[in-house]
């Protein structure tokens, strides 16, 4: 079955360094990282920015470990282990929000160990119950368009943000109508295809991969009407906050009687579950997105949401049997919320099982042992 | 390593009595009919301004480990379902939770009451997980105050008075709500007296530090950082500090050091170890090595002679965190560096020791940088140690002994 | 007759058992794994019949299991050691709802129901501390065997810590405990409480208030078992041979498939 379109996201995904080498060379555009959740990619967009999702790197942490210890997340580590490696040298420049300790620390890594004129730090508030948070936010905005206007040398209007809203919008429902394709038939994309996705809209500019997601949904759509998809029990993941799980990993979920129905982690549903609405004041709209607890998210401080109803809400609109925890490794963020998820969990009759997912490849047999053991005990051996 | 003489301090043994003296009185305020807060970051002088009872997260994490009931209360949180990697002090306060809602028997001075006003104060981005957990599992009541670090000088004043507001239109109405009554500003200010005399003592006694040899040591300090923090305020804060003076410049006088011999003076980054102080003491004691400052123990209200008391309280104590330096700004590497270079002379330090709590990554990262820049422009070598405050099984301290002897060869070599 | 056989495929050994359809055990074995995993499990499996009087071809249904579990091309099907620990801990000990299993290279907890049924479990497969690759090497390095550690554990006076969970960095710390004076006796009973606080940490919500059985080679072991016990307040149901308990699962899971089918 033709599928260039699926292939050219899967291949942007798994090389985003060559496809944005490339992509620099052909276009007179500054591109910036974004470390990594909460963002509004919308307001580097309208400065005539590529604003691209930070992206755990292709191979082991070596020199990296030079300047940030083995217990840190991978893609901290990744990330500073690329920035040594001088393979990150065609970004212009980096946008961390304080999500945690780690991000908090890399602009001093990065400030000392690269020249990089452009390392901008957004404070992004928690959400407490104030108007006060609320106008922080939106000064931060403020601090943000500067920032960019000042590394872009382009006025940022209302005009472009509303314009570059409106295209994320796109994309975001594009996405969107994806999930819903697999929704309607289980099995007819894998997880690794789907999140490859995903992770390519993360990397690529909007306009062109709308383009190309409209292609991805004609593809999909022929696949629904040849038939044939992958059967197995169906499960929600969750977790995985900012950084991309192992492909391998995926397979391994689908390849062991089980298939990925939704998903609530970042290089997923995560990215696109939130569109904005157009409006005229469209720092407004990003302030109502911030604010809005979809997804929950324990990066925001959140107190009142209850993640794990969250996904439970997923799971029965998916008609899903069960859920996989993906725990990255030294995420304090997830790390702290996820025993009163499983406590919800397990209350509520929910099979669960927590996979600790790190940067260097996990021994795979081990987990495989771990996933079978979970399919006979939902399976009832 | 060689035999040496460690002098303790009369004044520091005092200190035990008015810590416990403060969480007896916590663990008693519900009968006493008081009401209690309990609080992360550097906002808890405003619970106290209501005259409420008020724990401090490190404070009680401090506490825990130096009383040794560390270690039981993250196996009763891991068993809870915490997992091993989160922070130490969030484990703590789990465990605490868990073996109140168990039963399950632990020492009974490190078992608080319930706070009637959960106090987040976001200074550490992870500060709000605790009290998320104890949200969840607890159901206390919680108001937040987002305190970010600048990491440029020109935030500084913006993150002011964006803390500054949280206190004004969230933190004091939830206080006023909680206790009945308007928020005493008066009181606010008479803690801000005490605290300017506090740290004005203290940092009489930091000069003393730069001694060579020193009377005093940075452990020392550590154990007495409550009074010009968590217990600012207190009556027994200004009399303690004097005391301790009193003995300093005594010991001055009369050329006592607090170890013999002093053989090399430390730099000491990131958290202290509280629940290991005395077996780190005694290692480096046999290396003849003598911490003396840290930017953690530095942090507390560095420069009390700005306090402003005769102004408004709120922006005085918002001040003291941001523009005239303090947690907030003092803990980002990147303004920070700076200053540490300069104590590097003003302390006569020869080595760094970077402390990389495994569970806490507060401090960490950066740690190699600040050691190359620092051995750049001061010509002092430093080591990295990985462990942790208070979880005894993430200090492996054969391998911790042997970074700091071959710190003390570093530095030797250095001097010959 | 109908005869159901069980390979267990370890990482240091390889155990197998059959068993006939009246659920009478009539022959095991135990042999080292080494690296051909696959020689392994037809080697053992070859001892059990010997020992069982029987051949291959009076085999109806072989079940695998283990890490070695899926390179065994004589199984008809292969399961994961959770489940077979789990059914064959029920076989032996019918009151028993939790299972430790210490492994040589991993360490497991499973809660199971009246019917050997597992509800849940959790794995300790990251690292070496709490399994018996940890004991070995500790051993090594107090020189002497498992059995001569486990009888000296239980003469200490004195408790003594191993606070590392590197089982590398608590070599580094018994080595240093030892240069420093302290008794062997001590050292090894800290080894032992080490594991116990390790396994307990892993097992403690899933096995409170249970009946608790605990499998694998190193429940052969006295010094776990009385560690264990210590430090979970129960008494550990042990079987005679606690190694062979994943194989039994797995021929009884072969006997219930066999009848399905």
């Amino acid at each position: 079955m033709k599928q260039r379109a699926l292939n050219q996201c899967m291949e942007i995904s798994g090389d985003p360094y060559g496809y944005l080498k490339k992509w620099k060379q052909n276009n007179n555009k500054k591109i910036i990282s974004c470390f990594a959740m909460n963002i509004p990619e919308e307001i580097i967009h309208a400065a005539g920015l590529l604003p691209v999702i930070a992206w755990r790197s292709n191979e082991s942490v070596s020199i990296g470990h030079s300047r940030v210890a083995s217990f840190n997340c991978g893609l901290t580590r990744s990330f500073i282990d690329d920035v040594l490696k001088e393979k990150l040298n065609f970004l212009d420049g980096v946008v961390i929000n304080r999500m945690c300790l780690q991000a908090q620390g890399i602009p001093f890594i990065l400030e000392q160990n690269t020249k990089w004129a452009n390392i901008i730090y957004m404070s992004l508030p928690a959400l407490y119950d104030s108007d006060c948070i609320h106008d922080f936010f939106k000064s931060e905005l403020d601090r943000l368009i500067i920032a960019m206007e000042k590394c872009s040398g382009n006025k940022i209007t209302t005009e472009k943000i509303i314009n570059s809203i409106e295209i994320y919008n796109h994309n975001r429902k594009l996405l969107s109508d994806i999930y819903e394709i697999r929704r309607n038939n289980i099995g007819i994309i894998s997880a690794r295809e789907i999140l490859s996705i995903v992770h390519s809209s993360m990397i690529m500019p909007k306009e062109e991969n709308n383009k190309l997601l409209l292609e991805v949904i004609e593809e999909l759509n022929l696949k629904v009407a040849e038939g044939n998809p992958k059967s197995g029990i169906p499960v929600v993941i969750y977790g995985s906050l900012c950084q991309t799980p192992h492909p391998e990993l995926l397979d391994l979920i689908e390849n062991i009687g089980m298939v990925v129905v939704d998903d609530d982690i970042f290089i997923g549903s995560r990215y696109f579950v939130n569109s904005l609405n157009v409006s005229d004041n469209p720092i407004e709209s990003m302030a109502n997105r911030y604010f809005s607890h979809i997804p929950p998210c324990p990066t925001k401080g959140d107190y009142k949401s209850n993640w794990s109803a969250y996904i439970s809400d997923i799971m029965n609109k998916n008609k899903a049997k069960a859920v996989i925890t993906l725990m990255i490794k030294y995420c304090p963020p997830h790390m702290c919320a996820y025993p009163d998820d499983q406590i919800t969990f397990e209350k509520k009759g929910i099979p669960e099982i927590m996979l600790e997912v790190e940067h260097e490849i996990i021994s795979l047999e081990q987990v495989r042992t771990r996933l079978q053991s979970f399919v006979e005990i939902i399976g009832g051996i | 390593m060689s035999e040496y003489k460690l002098n303790r301090l009369e004044t520091t043994k005092l200190i035990g009595n008015i810590v416990d003296k403060h969480w007896a009185s916590l663990r008693h305020a519900k009968e006493n009919g008081e009401k209690v807060a309990w609080c992360s970051g550097p906002v808890f002088a405003f619970p106290y301004a209501m005259d409420m009872k008020c724990h401090f997260m490190a404070g009680y994490s401090s506490y825990a480990g130096g009383r040794g009931a560390a270690q039981q209360l993250l196996e009763i949180a891991e068993e809870d379902g915490e997992l091993i990697d989160s922070c130490s002090y969030h484990k703590l306060h789990m465990g605490m939770a868990a073996a109140m809602r168990k039963n399950i028997p632990v020492r009974k001075d490190v078992i608080l009451p319930l706070p009637d006003l959960l106090i987040s104060g976001r200074l550490c981005p992870e500060m709000s997980h605790y009290a998320e957990g104890l949200y969840r599992k607890m159901g206390v009541r919680v108001t937040g105050v987002d305190v970010p670090p600048p990491h440029q000088k020109s935030e500084i004043k913006y993150f002011e008075k964006y803390v500054e507001r949280q206190i004004r239109e969230s933190l004091i109405p939830a206080l006023e709500d909680v206790c009945g009554k308007p928020f005493n500003y008066d009181r606010l200010t008479e803690i801000l007296i005490t605290l300017k005399e506090t740290a004005i003592l203290r940092n009489e006694c930091w000069e003393y530090l730069k001694l060579k040899p020193s009377p005093w040591t940075l452990w020392d300090y550590g154990v007495s950082i409550a009074p010009v923090f968590y217990l600012m305020g207190s009556p027994e804060a200004v009399p303690y500090y004097n005391k301790l003076k009193a003995e300093l410049a005594d010991r001055a006088a009369k050329k006592i050091a607090a170890l013999e011999p002093e053989k090399s003076r430390v730099y000491w980054d990131g958290w202290l170890p509280w629940a290991f102080l005395g077996k780190f003491s005694r290692i480096m004691c046999k290396l003849g090595m003598v911490p003396l400052v840290g930017r953690y123990p530095w942090e507390f209200f560095p420069h009390p002679e700005t306090i402003d008391t005769e102004g408004d309280p709120v922006v005085s104590f918002v001040k003291q965190v941001y523009s005239n330096g303090g947690q907030a700004k003092d803990n980002m590497p990147s303004l920070n560096l700076p200053v540490i270079q300069n104590w590097i002379e003003d302390y006569n330090i020869d080595g760094l020791i970077m402390f990389s709590s495994k569970s806490c990554r507060m401090w960490n990262l950066g740690h190699n940088d600040f050691i190359a820049a620092i051995e750049r422009q001061n010509g002092i070598p430093g080591v990295v140690i990985e462990g942790d405050m208070v979880d005894t099984r993430m200090n492996s301290f054969a391998q911790i002994e042997t970074r700091l002897e071959a710190l003390a060869e570093m530095i030797e070599a250095r001097k010959g | 007759m109908l005869y159901f056989a069980g390979i267990d495929i370890g990482s240091l050994c390889t155990k197998s058992l059959i068993l006939n359809e009246d659920d009478v055990i009539i022959g095991t074995s135990i042999k080292r794994s080494g690296a051909a995993y696959r020689g392994a499990g037809e080697e053992a499996l070859n001892a059990a019949l010997k020992n069982a009087n029987l051949k291959s071809e009076n085999l109806n249904y072989i079940v695998s299991t283990g890490y070695g579990r899926a390179r065994i091309p004589i199984a008809d099907e292969q399961v994961t050691e959770i489940t077979c620990h789990a059914r064959g801990s029920s076989f032996i000990f019918p009151e028993a709802r939790a299972v430790i299993d210490i492994g040589g290279q991993d360490s497991k907890v499973i809660e199971i129901n009246n019917k050997g049924r597992v509800l849940k479990f959790v794995m300790n497969d990251k690292c070496a501390a709490g399994t018996g690759r940890f004991l070995e090497v500790m051993a090594g390095s107090l020189d002497m065997d498992l059995e001569q550690m486990s009888e000296l554990a239980k003469q200490s006076k004195k408790e003594v810590e191993i606070s590392s969970m590197c089982t590398v960095f608590a070599e580094s710390e018994v080595i240093s405990l030892f240069a420093g004076g302290t008794e062997k006796a001590e050292i090894a009973s800290g080894i032992y409480r080490a594991i116990a606080r390790r396994v307990t940490g892993l097992a403690s919500h899933i096995v409170s208030g249970k009946k608790v059985t605990m499998t694998g080679g190193v429940a052969k072991s006295n010094g776990i078992v009385w560690a264990l016990s210590k430090k979970l307040e129960t008494e550990l149901l042990v079987a005679d041979d606690p190694q062979i308990i994943g194989a039994l699962g797995a021929a009884l899971i072969a006997k219930a498939k066999f009848n399905n089918l």
